[in-house]
């Protein structure tokens, strides 16, 4: 965001730049950083969107020189701009143990030259793309050196964490402590990429720049809701942390129950970060906890066997490097869920997600009612379909309005037909890359799209009951072939209901 | 830019009327053989004043590809007096992301009168609902042409509509029309990168107190350049200093309290690069080489058309920058 302070930023609000900074990361020799964080920093390099007094330290435990580091940093992004190279020339690395204070001594040191060479202010911030074992062990060290908090008025200190926090209520409750005892919650920059996406953002843009729609977001016109996240992608080398997490702590608790919460929310009364957040706390609140009974009978586990995905033979889940050969961790939920508020009360969400899907799709479909009569004869509106209106957030982004016409001709027969609005295609601007957008949020100091402490929580509530019941019993686990859509259970999960999921 | 545009169809008339043009237009949107979408989101008019730059234009409208769909009108001014139409409409499909998205361009040579009342021409072929741009392709509109009243916004180009002896007429048009400076646009990234050399605490108290700048370039936007810093940071006249030089430079020496400063912006050479500097005296600085910003034609008309709004920052700018050429 422009400076305001400055009168030669008047007039180019629109223009984001991050202030003066330096961004520690913490797991700087990890995939993470080279994967993501530096092709990011690359792009907003490129774009001018990184101050001149900016600078990033990497902390890891390989020992690097300042070099070295450099050296990785450019591999990992390969050939760079001239501006991404002004940047990485201004890369620092500290090796040590996160948890030896030396390590936090070097650190301060080569801060505190940075701030007196470039005029960075004493602004930071740490993002902790680390395992998530490191976190409270990084964040105790920065307090316990005086770097946790601005040095000045002026200056500010932001922490980011990545995804998952915790791995359960009682833990992200255990983390929320340790990290409070350190940073004020405004302090805290909790990560999930999809809300960086820049359709998921539309999702508000929809719901509340327009008049037509949100008279019919409700009960009184949706007969139901479909949530789908959908990858066409094994676990690849993330077997081992995925046998510990599964699909509900991998993307229900966040990816899931976030879109879930923008899909539900009441109109915020303004669109900032705590407008937005508390009525998404509020509606992730209005979702009811199911009992195990409900468990049972409403969420449906499955892991996908062999089978065929865009056309290539593909390893079952207990085949793929890391996973245990009686695996009983599921790659595919599907579950209904209800909300108990004044406006979705009787609505049926049905959210799934599954790796080993035929496609990658993510969208929320909102399935309407029929019209109460149809005053056609027999056969003239054989194959219509209740109207819906699907938002499509990736790929593909875009809007479908799906509907009744006429069928041209003689005859008169009514056909479903789809409308569709392609968000790429109606707007020059690149869409910036989910981290790119997030991690100059956080510099920038923009909340919105990060996750406060009570969206966690309320996330785990919900999610909490499902774990306890599969931890408690041999929670029953049904398979699908690779390449399909799930298990048959989850389709029996609408049928029962005389609905069926959309094909994506 | 976006991959290469595939003609879905094509017309064209000579010596025609424009209900043959809009009845090509209908028939070749029902006869397109590719399953495309009909995302549009502005009508851009271009009045050129020949062939050559309507085929220009067209060639950067194209160059956007998908990323900007809508109708272009491109109206080419023929000197002859005898007073007949020629079109050609052309429905193009992009590729984008997998989708096809159609956008629609329609050149019209016009002759006789009909030069005289191009809004008659124009607003049948507009697009509902959605803004209507007239850029006026390398001269200004002539006066009182009604054209410029169905506009819900005029794009001009300075640079090549003759530089700072069109600055009083654009000046008079700014204030009258929403409008935007193509060459304005292009000097956005500069305004950016000088701006953005005062962030931060150290950096930040010394831009009330810059009391010279001297701005290097070429006629026009040297103009507009010290026209920006003069009406945004109240320097008077004798603060600045401008000097006719290939390429532009920036030079801002400022004061805060006892301390001196001094900021840099200046393309190297023949290099496309652009050196950034802020040098605080006996106190931090900091020096970065960055590629020179893209300002061709396309990229300059894709960031006018996705702003579609008129900038007083501009018009103080253009307004100090004629008092400056005076």
């Amino acid at each position: 965001v422009a400076d305001h302070d400055n009168p030669l930023f008047e007039g180019l609000d629109d223009e984001r730049r991050a202030p003066p900074c330096v961004l520690v990361v913490f797991g700087a020799s990890g995939d993470l950083t080279s994967r993501k964080l530096m092709p990011a920093f690359a792009e907003l390099a490129e774009n001018r969107q990184l101050p001149s007094a900016f600078a990033v330290v990497g902390v890891a435990r390989t020992e690097m020189s300042d070099e070295d580091f450099r050296a990785r940093m450019r591999e990992a992004v390969g050939e760079g701009n001239p501006a991404w190279e002004n940047v990485v020339e201004r890369f620092r690395y500290v090796a040590g143990e996160y948890g030896e204070p030396e390590t936090f001594d070097r650190l301060k040191e080569v801060l505190d030259e940075i701030d007196r060479e470039r005029g960075t202010g004493g602004n930071r911030v740490y993002y902790l793309a680390t395992v998530p074992t490191v976190f409270s062990i990084v964040a105790t060290a920065l307090g316990e050196h005086g770097l946790a908090r601005p040095a000045t008025e002026d200056s500010f200190v932001r922490i980011v964490i990545e995804k998952p926090f915790g791995h359960d209520l009682e833990s992200a409750v255990e983390l929320d402590r340790q990290l409070h005892a350190v940073f004020d919650e405004t302090q805290i920059y909790r990560i999930d990429h999809y809300l960086g996406k820049e359709t998921v953002q539309n999702v508000l843009a929809l719901r509340f720049a327009n008049s037509i729609f949100e008279p019919i977001w409700n009960r009184r016109y949706v007969d139901h809701v479909q949530i789908t996240v959908a990858e066409s992608l094994g676990v690849g080398h993330r077997g081992g942390f995925y046998e510990q997490a599964g699909a509900l702590r991998d993307i229900v608790q966040n990816h899931v129950l976030q879109v879930l919460a923008l899909t539900l929310m009441e109109p915020p009364a303004s669109i900032d970060a705590q407008g937005i957040r508390d009525e998404k706390v509020k509606a992730l609140r209005a979702v009811d906890v199911l009992t195990p009974e409900e468990v049972a009978s409403d969420v449906v586990r499955g892991q996908y066997d062999d089978g065929w995905v865009e056309g290539e033979q593909v390893a079952a889940y207990r085949h793929e490097e890391g996973v245990a050969r009686d695996s009983r961790t599921e790659t595919h939920v599907a579950m209904r869920l209800r909300v108990d508020n004044w406006r979705w009360a009787g609505v049926p969400f049905y959210l799934r997600t599954g790796k080993r899907l035929p496609k990658r799709i993510t969208e929320v479909a909102m399935a309407f009612h029929g019209v109460p009569h149809l005053p056609f004869q027999a056969g003239q509106a054989k194959g219509l379909d209740p109207n819906a209106l699907v938002l499509r957030i990736q790929p593909d982004e875009g809007i479908t309005l799906r509907f009744g016409a006429k069928v041209p001709g003689q005859a008169f027969r009514v056909r479903t037909v789809s409308m569709d609005f392609s968000y790429g295609a109606a707007f020059l601007e690149e869409t910036p890359d989910a981290y790119e957008r997030l991690l100059l949020d956080a510099m920038i100091g923009d909340p919105t799209l990060f996750i406060r402490t009570d969206e966690v929580q309320e996330a785990w509530r919900i999610v909490d009951p499902l774990l306890k019941a599969w931890g408690e019993e041999e929670a029953p686990l049904s398979h699908y072939p690779a390449g399909t859509w799930g298990p048959k259970e989850a389709d029996r999960l609408l049928e029962r209901e005389g609905r069926k999921w959309r094909t994506p | 830019v976006a991959d290469a545009l595939t003609d879905l169809g094509k017309w064209e008339g000579h010596d025609v009327r424009l209900p043959d043009v809009l009845a090509a237009l209908d028939r070749l949107r029902c006869a397109g053989q590719v399953t495309a979408t009909r995302t549009s989101v502005v009508s851009l008019v271009v009045v050129a004043p020949d062939a050559e730059a309507g085929q220009r234009a067209c060639d950067t409208m194209n160059t956007l590809g998908a990323r900007h769909p809508g109708r272009t009108i491109v109206l080419v001014l023929d000197g002859a007096e005898q007073g007949h139409l020629d079109a050609i409409v052309t429905l193009h499909a992009a590729p984008l992301e997998g989708i096809a998205t159609w956008s629609e361009e329609v050149v019209l040579t016009v002759r006789g009168g009909a030069r005289r009342h191009l809004d008659s021409l124009v607003e049948p072929l507009t697009l509902a609902d959605l803004p209507v741009v007239v850029w006026y392709f390398s001269t200004g509109p002539r006066p009182g042409d009604p054209l410029v009243e169905t506009a819900d916004i005029v794009l001009v180009d300075t640079k090549e509509m003759g530089d700072v002896a069109v600055f009083p007429e654009v000046l008079e048009l700014a204030r009258r029309r929403p409008l935007i400076d193509l060459s304005w646009v292009r000097l956005t990234p500069w305004r950016v990168l000088l701006a953005g050399l005062f962030d931060g605490a150290a950096y930040r108290k010394f831009v009330t107190g810059v009391h010279a700048a001297e701005v290097h370039g070429k006629p026009g936007p040297r103009h507009l350049l010290a026209g920006w810093l003069a009406s945004r940071l109240d320097l008077p006249r004798r603060a600045l200093h401008l000097a006719d030089a290939r390429h532009a430079a920036l030079r801002l020496s400022a004061e805060a309290g006892a301390e001196r400063a001094v900021f840099v912006a200046e393309r190297r050479g023949e290099e496309r690069l652009v050196r950034a500097s802020a040098h605080v005296e006996n106190g931090p600085s900091h020096e970065e080489l960055l590629p020179l910003p893209d300002t061709s034609l396309a990229w300059s008309l894709a960031h006018a058309l996705s702003d579609l709004e008129g900038d007083p920052i501009y018009e103080q700018a253009l307004a100090e920058a004629l008092d400056l050429v005076a």
